[in-house]
């Protein structure tokens, strides 16, 4: 096999390799032999077909496999030999006027990863931003937390409705003086001014007593959902069967026990422990992104424009996604256009970044262990009731997928060790500061970061920028931020890092080129997404 | 058919004679002593045999040997039957000449 270089400039390598014919065929006969040994023909018996019969009859595929085999080996050695360090997949392309019996001519072009040589992770000085949960804050959670706990008691029969109550109801709905589908229901309970009904029918209710005849009279709204009752006006016969006041919860400790919990300090304790949790995941957060904006402004190196642009499509193709969903799309994706520049810069950062996180990762020997890994897996799995079972086969036999659940965890644990080696400075901040600080250094100092609050709308998928998301779910909201954090280091980077010659097969080359293949109900279409 | 038109003519009731190669490991064995086995049709004469695959395959023909196989005696649901007699030619060639039987004509 010769291998002679056509190109070499920045990261970009081209060469051409030839392997003689002869190689060639003695690859066909090896093949020939060990599946002559299996075939079946009529009139012979199995493993008795001569060979020439063999390769008259089945040739021409072997020809192929013979031919993809020995250029996919051809690449690991060009590989091998030259020490590359491929960022993507090396293109192949076989000469054009390759026939059978001729010496196979190819050329490879491939990227390379840049060298880094100079990581710099000392003396890294960095400023944690703590901050105490105050008792106002846990004050209010707890308000939030009562409210939630509110009951509804029936309220007299002479008690008037009013907002915010619930009214149970038998009602009969009719439009034109006809009964329609789906227009009657007994016991229905709504609380007036939820907003769960067609417009106005709620207001209709309130001063209803229980035991009350209503005739409400709405009309349907213009994009309500069946297609027939759009626009129409229609009269519901309503029977108010009962009324019922909401109870404020009263904080104290029958609240906590009624949770099972022993007293309201108790309670307390733990709506602290999460709201400290939710504001150590800001801390981190905030913290990392100063360390990667330090790491991104000490390292300066090329990066493969493949990987870029790999990125940049990832990222393209999520806001296109997203803008889909907006009102007016046009205008979104106008918008989005104007702003594309940035959006490109966006995705070198993270790649490089993510080159450099891994790299540093390698050098400091930071490895995800299986028992993490089975951790994430089980996490994963549960997220999918019922099919528990198959997310974990999917994730033992799809490398791919599980490098991609693996890629945040050792990034994490790089930065941990990256923290671990910096000069903290700690600093008392209040939660707004905190929030501020976040957003002011978003990754593009000049300005609009696709990030909550600039206006777009952000449905559930929504691209984290680090703001922990108030309530709900604190700790989990917290974890995810830090989890998704803009510079996610690339998953084939870390591949390519980490096992530069088992990552040739063809298969993996796929998945490589296109994340976004996987089966859509799998989390990590999901996390690709996010990235 | 250019090559074959060049020793003998080829008529159409050569391909009547000659029916099929027979590929078997036997007929493959045989191939050794320069011979080569043919279905060919039951009335088939061992000259017009020798004829045919001459014209039909452009080699010259020692000599052919001819067998009928007769058809086994099979039953189904009950009823026998028996499947169709079958000739072979076994032809041997001139020495340095071969047939090459997989290619077909």
């Amino acid at each position: 096999m010769q291998i002679a270089e056509k190109t070499n400039e920045g990261l970009k390598r081209q060469y051409e390799v030839t392997i003689p014919a002869k190689d060639l065929e003695s690859r066909i006969d090896a093949q020939i032999t060990q599946v002559s040994g299996q075939i079946r023909m009529p009139g012979f018996r199995p493993g008795k077909v001569p060979k020439n019969l063999v390769k008259k009859m089945h040739g021409e595929a072997m020809h192929g496999d013979a031919l993809n085999s020995a250029v996919q080996e051809g690449v690991q050695k060009l590989v091998a030999d030259k020490k590359l360090r491929p960022a993507m997949q090396p293109s192949v392309a076989l000469a054009d006027d390759y026939a059978q019996g001729k010496d196979v001519v190819f050329t490879v072009e491939l990227e390379v990863l840049p060298e880094i040589t100079s990581v710099n992770i000392e003396g890294i000085a960095l400023e944690k931003l703590v901050v105490e949960p105050s008792d106002a804050e846990i004050e209010d959670a707890l308000k939030r937390f009562a409210d939630q706990q509110k009951r509804f008691e029936a309220a007299p029969k002479t008690y008037k409705a009013a907002q915010g109550d619930v009214v149970v109801m038998d009602f009969v709905g009719s439009v034109e003086g006809e009964e329609f589908e789906g227009g009657k229901g007994e016991g229905m309970q709504i609380e007036i001014g939820s907003g769960r009904l067609i417009p106005g029918f709620e207001d209709q209710l309130v001063g209803a007593k229980a035991n009350d005849k209503v005739k409400v009279e709405v009309s349907f709204p213009e994009d309500y959902n069946v297609a027939y009752l759009k626009g129409k006006p229609a009269v519901f016969d309503v029977l108010v069967t009962e009324v019922r006041q909401p109870q404020d919860a009263a904080i104290d400790d029958t609240l906590a026990t009624n949770l099972g919990l022993e007293s309201l300090d108790k309670l307390k304790e733990i709506l602290k422990d999460q709201i400290s949790g939710e504001l150590q995941g800001m801390t981190r957060t905030h913290l990392k992104r100063k360390l990667l904006d330090h790491l991104a402004a000490n390292h300066d190196f090329d990066v493969p424009p493949t990987m870029v642009e790999a990125e940049f499509g990832q990222i393209w193709a999520q806001l296109e996604h997203e803008a889909s969903h907006e009102a007016d799309p046009t205008a979104a994706v106008a918008e989005l256009e104007k702003d594309k520049d940035e959006y490109r810069r966006i995705a070198e950062r993270r790649v490089r970044l993510g080159l450099l996180l891994s790299e540093i990762g390698q050098k400091e020997g930071v490895n995800v262990t299986q028992a993490e890994m089975n951790r994430l897996i089980g996490q994963e799995a549960a997220r999918y009731p019922g099919q528990q079972q198959q997310v974990v086969k999917y994730f033992q036999e799809n490398a791919m997928a599980a490098a991609q659940l693996r890629a945040p965890l050792y990034e994490d644990k790089v930065v941990d060790v990256l923290l671990d080696k910096a000069e903290l400075t700690e600093r008392s901040v209040s939660r707004e500061d905190l929030q501020q600080a976040i957003e002011d250094d978003d990754e593009t100092p000049t300005g609009h970061v696709h990030g909550p609050g600039c206006g777009h709308d952000h449905h559930d998928h929504d691209h984290d920028h680090g703001h922990a998301h108030g309530e709900g779910k604190p700790k989990k909201a917290a974890k995810k931020t830090a989890k998704a954090d803009d510079a996610e280091p690339k998953e084939d980077a870390v591949k390519a890092e980490k096992k530069p010659a088992a990552k040739k097969t063809a298969a993996k080359a796929e998945a490589d080129a296109e994340p976004e293949k996987k089966p859509a109900k799998k989390a990590p279409a999901k996390k690709a997404a996010k990235a | 058919m250019a090559k074959a038109a060049k020793k003998a003519e080829i008529a159409l009731e050569h391909y009547d004679v000659i029916l099929s190669p027979v590929i078997t490991e036997k007929s493959t064995q045989v191939s050794e002593y320069n011979q080569v086995v043919f279905h060919v049709a039951k009335t088939a004469t061992k000259p017009a045999i020798k004829a045919a695959v001459e014209a039909l395959f452009d080699v010259k023909v020692k000599g052919v040997n001819t067998l009928i196989a007769k058809g086994k005696t099979k039953r189904w649901k009950g009823q026998r039957y028996i499947r169709s007699d079958a000739k072979k030619a076994v032809v041997t060639l001139a020495e340095g000449e071969s047939i090459d039987v997989t290619t077909g004509i």
